[in-house]
């Protein structure tokens, strides 16, 4: 089966305020997609409803070929959760949580789960009250990764988690990704996505509004130049498919579509010059870009 | 079906492992506060103080507070058949507050605090985790009714029968799992954990009170109060398993309908519906006791409303007192001694409980502080240019004002049903006002202990909920059991008078009132003083 995560026209109202109003998009096996979108969009509500935890008002949302509300258990057999807030028992010490959860799953990888909690430095035996929002964070993620599942879902793994686990985590998905498993990630550390995504799907206000690649994405959108010459610059200021054209001195910075770059680069060789950038847009950029075009 | 259940034994024992400190300490207390009374019960009974606390039992005061017995012949009122009168209906009120609270902590809260989420998103059904803690409930339960039950004919005591201990020990788990259930059906209805418990609780005391009118007008009617399916059993009396039969088709009906309620919402949803609210704060809002009204708003209405029902409902009990003393010639004149109508020493003993159920209010605004401390809600405002001591006495103000209201919408119900539903009364309205503002004093220390509390050990507010709950038992023991003098003296609802059966005492008010507003003071001077404790 080629296709993990299937969602389409999904609807969710939570009495008349409709979270989600046109939610549709897939994840293939081996795919790490990422699911971004501003604070409320409903990236959390479609989780949840991808885990059979709420109940979608329209549409249908399978996981494994299987209904995500009606087949819940049998889908949770291979995919694992971490929410961006984990609760935990306070009386509980994290290594129990740990234990628990990797046994309602339904076992774990040999020796992962010590590994991991090696790896994530977590003191294991401290009772779950007193860990920080990070370590608790932690022993979502040590009881994520310590089982073996072919879907992971992640809303916001790591939040709370300093640079250095974060590499961590990093190293970890990689390594699942490597091993041909799905990953769902959502996050607003858009940096984190654009390492590890292969395909990105943008939400706002409940409606898909965008996705596909990180590649076609940017094509859909304008590159950064800098460059410093000292030829003509106003050739470029009246070149087609140039925006926010600004001079500094000899320096130029401006934005260029993406199909109007063979043009710039055809002109600019025919200069001298000092410095010549391009910076494809970062995920940030597009993400910024795509919401200003939007509400405009 | 099957499914909606999955791993749910596999939490359950689970559950056990997490919860086993907690469950000893459950039963073992509940269970000695249960059984373990017998040997003063046995004092009480010396001489002739079965045939004389039977007497105190008849007046329809005590009936509204613990229950009827079914003996009409003071010869036949065994040590058994006191002690279940006596003691049935409170344990089981205690079985049932921890059997609700337990279960909402476990079903509603988890959920709110997106443990359950993380539960869910495993191989484990929808309903697997209410099951779980509704079978550890259950079997707590029974456990501890065997317990009692042990306990109780460990006294080796003619009269305390294993049959009836036995069926006193159930009658009180029977209540706990009925708890239980409205707690689990409230956890599906609300939409918050707080809202869960005030529910059950809120339920409880209507039911409560509602049986206090019913015990004395007309006995069948409390057989349908779920309370009455408690102490209506008569253990060692008449032993009557069918209330055990009524409260077992009740709880397996309503777990039935808690499954299907729970599995119709969705997560983290209740059924009663949430408004928006509004964009922009109330100009009333934006102050330090603005702020601190505004956060506790809803709560403290509907406490002093709960005040105001419970007082008109013990109220309303005044004409069937009446036309029940006209009804007997013999207890006419037991109640009418020393001048005293029957009326003035109501309300002299249901005076204590409306007044010491209403120092909760204050007492859960002081916790409210350190409550919002710990969670880190005041983080933003300690680090502004308000002071601490405007925090602390803002608290402390509306602690007060809360004290005034509370103490009178508890006098005003009362009062006010008592003078509407009796043909004549020998009592005025102000007599009922003033009988309330005699216990002020004592709402003035509660709130002094608090400060206290709030100033030097904030974690041990909690306790001030125990001490409350201590002086009550001691107090309602009062006429109950023979305690030392001593003893009676450390509940601070017994060192007003009873007014209006004595006179009030005003050096006592100003002393207590005294010694709280002292108390408040030195609060204030640890509060500005110690660490604030954010995250703990």
């Amino acid at each position: 089966m080629d296709t993990v995560i299937k969602i389409d026209k999904l609807q969710k109202k939570f009495g008349k305020f409709e979270a989600l109003k046109d939610v549709s998009f897939e994840v293939k096996k081996g795919e790490v997609v990422g699911f971004i979108g501003p604070n409320g969009a409903g990236k959390s509500t479609t989780i949840r409803v991808l885990l059979g935890i709420l109940k979608r008002s329209g549409g249908s949302v399978e996981v494994f070929g299987k209904d995500a509300w009606d087949d819940e258990i049998e889908i949770h057999k291979r995919l694992s959760y971490v929410p961006g807030d984990v609760a935990l028992w306070g009386n509980m010490t994290g290594g129990e949580i740990i234990d628990l959860f990797i046994k309602l799953h339904g076992g774990a990888k040999r020796n992962k789960r010590d590994e991991l909690i090696k790896k994530f430095e977590l003191d294991p035996k401290k009772k779950a009250k007193n860990y920080s929002k990070g370590n608790r964070q932690k022993v979502g993620l040590i009881a994520a990764l310590s089982v073996d599942s072919d879907l992971y879902i992640l809303d916001e793994p790591t939040s709370g988690l300093d640079p250095l686990m974060e590499a961590v985590f990093q190293e970890e998905i990689e390594q699942l990704k490597n091993e041909g498993k799905s990953i769902l990630l959502s996050s607003h550390i858009l940096s984190e996505v654009e390492r590890l995504a292969d395909r990105v799907v943008i939400i706002r206000e409940g409606v898909v509004v965008e996705q596909g690649t990180l590649d076609e994405m940017r094509h859909l959108t304008r590159s950064n130049v800098i460059l410093q010459t000292t030829g003509d610059l106003s050739v470029f200021k009246n070149m087609t498919g140039v925006y926010d054209f600004q001079q500094k001195g000899k320096e130029l910075s401006f934005s260029i579509d993406h199909e109007h770059i063979n043009d710039l680069l055809k002109v600019a060789a025919t200069m001298p010059m000092d410095k010549f950038e391009i910076v494809p847009p970062t995920l940030e950029a597009l993400f910024i870009t795509h919401y200003e075009n939007d509400e405009a | 079906m099957n499914r909606n259940f999955a791993l749910w034994e596999y939490l359950f024992i689970q559950y056990l492992k997490r919860d086993w400190k907690k469950i000893v300490f459950w039963i073992v207390g509940l269970g000695l506060f249960c059984g373990g009374f017998i040997p003063f019960f046995e004092e009480i009974a010396k001489g002739d103080g079965l045939l004389g606390m039977y007497e105190t039992m008849q007046n329809p005061a005590m009936i509204s507070i613990v229950g009827p017995t079914p003996i009409s012949d003071p010869q036949a009122y065994t040590i058994g058949a006191m002690y279940s009168n006596e003691m049935l209906l409170f344990c089981g009120l205690f079985a049932f507050i921890i059997s609700a609270m337990h279960v909402v902590g476990h079903t509603r809260r988890e959920e709110d605090l997106g443990l359950q989420e993380l539960i869910r998103s495993f191989r484990v059904g929808r309903e697997a985790n209410a099951l779980a803690v509704m079978v550890e409930t259950v079997l707590i339960n029974l456990v501890l009714a065997l317990f009692v039950c042990g306990l109780m004919v460990s006294f080796n005591l003619t009269g305390i029968d294993v049959t009836g201990s036995l069926l006193f020990g159930l009658s009180i788990a029977m209540l706990g799992i009925v708890g239980a259930v409205v707690g689990l059906l409230m956890a599906q209805v609300m939409s918050t954990s707080a809202g869960a418990i005030g529910g059950s609780i809120a339920l409880l005391i209507v039911l409560y009170i509602v049986r206090a009118t019913t015990d004395i007008s007309n006995v069948s009617l409390s057989m349908m109060n779920p309370l009455g399916w408690g102490y209506l059993t008569y253990p060692f009396v008449e032993n009557n398993w069918l209330p055990i039969v009524y409260a077992l088709v009740f709880s397996i009906v309503g777990i039935f309908v808690a499954f299907v309620l729970e599995s119709k919402r969705d997560m983290q949803d209740g059924y009663i519906p949430q408004f928006e609210g509004k964009a922009h704060a109330s100009k009333r809002m934006l102050s330090v006791p603005g702020m601190f009204w505004r956060i506790t708003r809803g709560t403290n209405i509907a406490w002093l409303i709960g005040f105001a029902v419970m007082g008109a409902a013990y109220g309303s009990v005044y004409a069937d007192m009446q036309s029940f003393l006209n009804s007997n010639e013999m207890m006419q004149q037991m109640f009418t001694v020393q001048g005293i109508s029957i009326e003035v020493s109501f309300t002299a003993t249901i005076m204590f409980v409306v007044q010491g159920l209403a120092i909760i209010l204050p007492i859960v605004m002081l916790n409210k502080l350190y409550n919002e401390e710990r969670r880190g809600h005041l983080s933003q405002v300690y680090s502004t240019k308000v002071s601490r001591n405007q925090i602390y006495w803002s608290v402390i103000g509306i602690a007060i004002c809360l004290s005034v209201f509370a103490n009178l919408a508890g006098s005003f119900g009362l009062g006010g049903m008592a003078i509407a539903s009796m043909s004549k009364s020998t009592m005025t309205f102000i007599d009922f006002i003033g009988a309330g503002f005699n216990y002020f004093a004592v709402f003035l220390f509660f709130i002094g202990l608090g400060g206290l509390c709030i100033g030097y050990a904030p974690k041990l507010g909690k306790l001030l909920y125990l001490y409350l709950g201590y002086s009550f038992m001691v107090s309602y023991f009062l006429n109950l059991l023979d305690l030392p003098e001593w003893v009676n003296q450390t509940s601070a609802l017994n060192w007003m008078n009873r007014v209006p059966m004595e006179s009030f005492n005003v050096s006592a008010f100003l002393i207590v009132g005294a010694i709280g507003i002292v108390m408040m003071i030195l609060g204030a001077i640890g509060y500005h003083r110690r660490d604030l404790h954010e995250g703990v």
